[in-house]
């Protein structure tokens, strides 16, 4: 679906949902002039720390194996006759069961490294919940255990 | 009191406190330092400046209520200036190069596209178009999932093949928004997405780009565009 986001946001809750889509353009472009200093970024830099975790790692490696093991392959358009018909019978309910957990769980990653970013940019003293959408407040726990980890693997 | 820079601007802008509020808590009031033909959007800035996600927005939010009604060059967030009479200094010292920008990117506007896979889509991609990892999944999947070693090697290998796609799929769609653009810059690496794309419009002038992302997602319904602006140009200004 093609969604339009206005920059003509209130500075209320809906104008959140837009703010991580344009953050890395009002962190990282934008004018730079010499003799003014720039605020300490911090909090920041665990954005691409997570986002590498995420993408090459022994658990994606770990979680592409188990979607596909269970895809349903037989749904798609190049059937393999390479697997006997009672299998088929046998695993087609549970694999069409399980890989939506699998994938879920897959985009649930890439979602906790953005719920990071969205903690490092919150900073320590921000509760705003009014501001906050109820997605992020039932998954700070575990953007706050994904930031941590990463912080881990960048020390080892 | 240090000054915190959201823009610049060009021509004399009036006082903007009463209807603009900036970063800070609570906000601080928006005013103009005007300088010769070029004016800076500037307030107070508050102690302890952090990328906080209020200030984020307020930074945002000055820059589209200036750049609604006049051309203005969009700091990068963060940018302080000891005082204001620095920031004085630093307008007419460079006042040339400012003008120059601010008459190239007149009426333009900046489109952000993102491009996302359906991970669901793209296995099923991968496993149908490469028979030898379709061989392995079901070999593993007959071994009631294979050994760690397994899994290990055939995940590795699904992942390049899911890379492999994202490269073919961000040049198929850089290919296609061209046209729509007058000038496109490649966004900041982030998360989730393997394409951002940053591109330059005139202000009103949107629609051949929507039209291309929506003929873009018809024909390759395993992606997912989402499209952001209009927007300061940020990713086209020099430094």
């Amino acid at each position: 679906m093609t969604t339009v986001v206005p920059a003509q946001q209130s500075r209320g809750g809906g104008g959140t949902s837009g703010l991580y889509d344009v953050l890395e353009l009002i962190l990282d472009r934008g004018l730079v002039i010499d003799a003014f200093i720039r605020v300490s970024l911090v909090g920041i830099e665990i954005l691409k720390i997570d986002i590498r975790v995420v993408v090459a790692s022994v658990d994606t490696y770990l979680r592409f194996a188990e979607a596909c093991n269970r895809l349903d392959l037989e749904s798609g358009p190049n059937k393999s006759p390479g697997i006997p018909e009672i299998l088929d019978g046998a695993t087609e309910g549970a694999a069409r069961s399980k890989t939506k957990g699998a994938l879920s769980g897959a985009g649930e990653t890439v979602s906790k490294a953005a719920q990071s970013v969205a903690e490092a940019i919150r900073g320590d003293e921000e509760p705003e919940p009014e501001e906050a959408p109820a997605r992020t407040r039932s998954r700070r726990p575990a953007a706050r255990k994904s930031a941590s980890g990463s912080r881990k693997s960048e020390e080892s | 009191m240090s000054t915190y820079v959201y823009g610049i601007a060009r021509g004399t802008l009036p006082d903007l406190g009463d209807t603009l509020l900036g970063i800070g808590d609570p906000p601080l009031p928006v005013r103009a330092l005007n300088e010769g033909e070029l004016a800076a959007i500037v307030s107070d800035c508050p102690p302890e400046l952090k990328p906080r996600r209020r200030d984020l927005l307020a930074h945002q939010h000055v820059l589209t209520e200036v750049s609604d009604k006049r051309s203005v060059l969009p700091m990068r967030f963060g940018s302080v200036s000891a005082s204001d009479e620095d920031v004085r200094t630093v307008l007419t010292r460079h006042a040339d190069r400012y003008e120059d920008q601010l008459q190239r990117l007149a009426d333009r506007v900046e489109y952000n596209v993102k491009a996302v896979h359906d991970e669901d889509a793209v296995l099923h991609q991968v496993l149908s178009e490469e028979p030898e990892l379709r061989l392995m999944a079901e070999a593993n999947r007959a071994a009631g999932g294979g050994t760690y070693e397994e899994r290990m090697r055939f995940g590795e290998l699904v992942a390049n093949a899911v890379r492999a796609r994202e490269v073919r799929d961000a040049r198929i769609v850089e290919e296609a928004l061209a046209p729509a653009t007058e000038a496109a810059r490649p966004g900041p690496e982030g998360g989730g997405w393997f394409l951002s794309l940053s591109m330059l419009l005139p202000k009103d002038g949107a629609e051949p780009l929507l039209e291309a992302v929506a003929g873009l997602e018809n024909t390759h319904p395993w992606m997912k565009l989402r499209v952001n602006g209009p927007l300061p140009p940020y990713s086209f200004v020099e430094s």
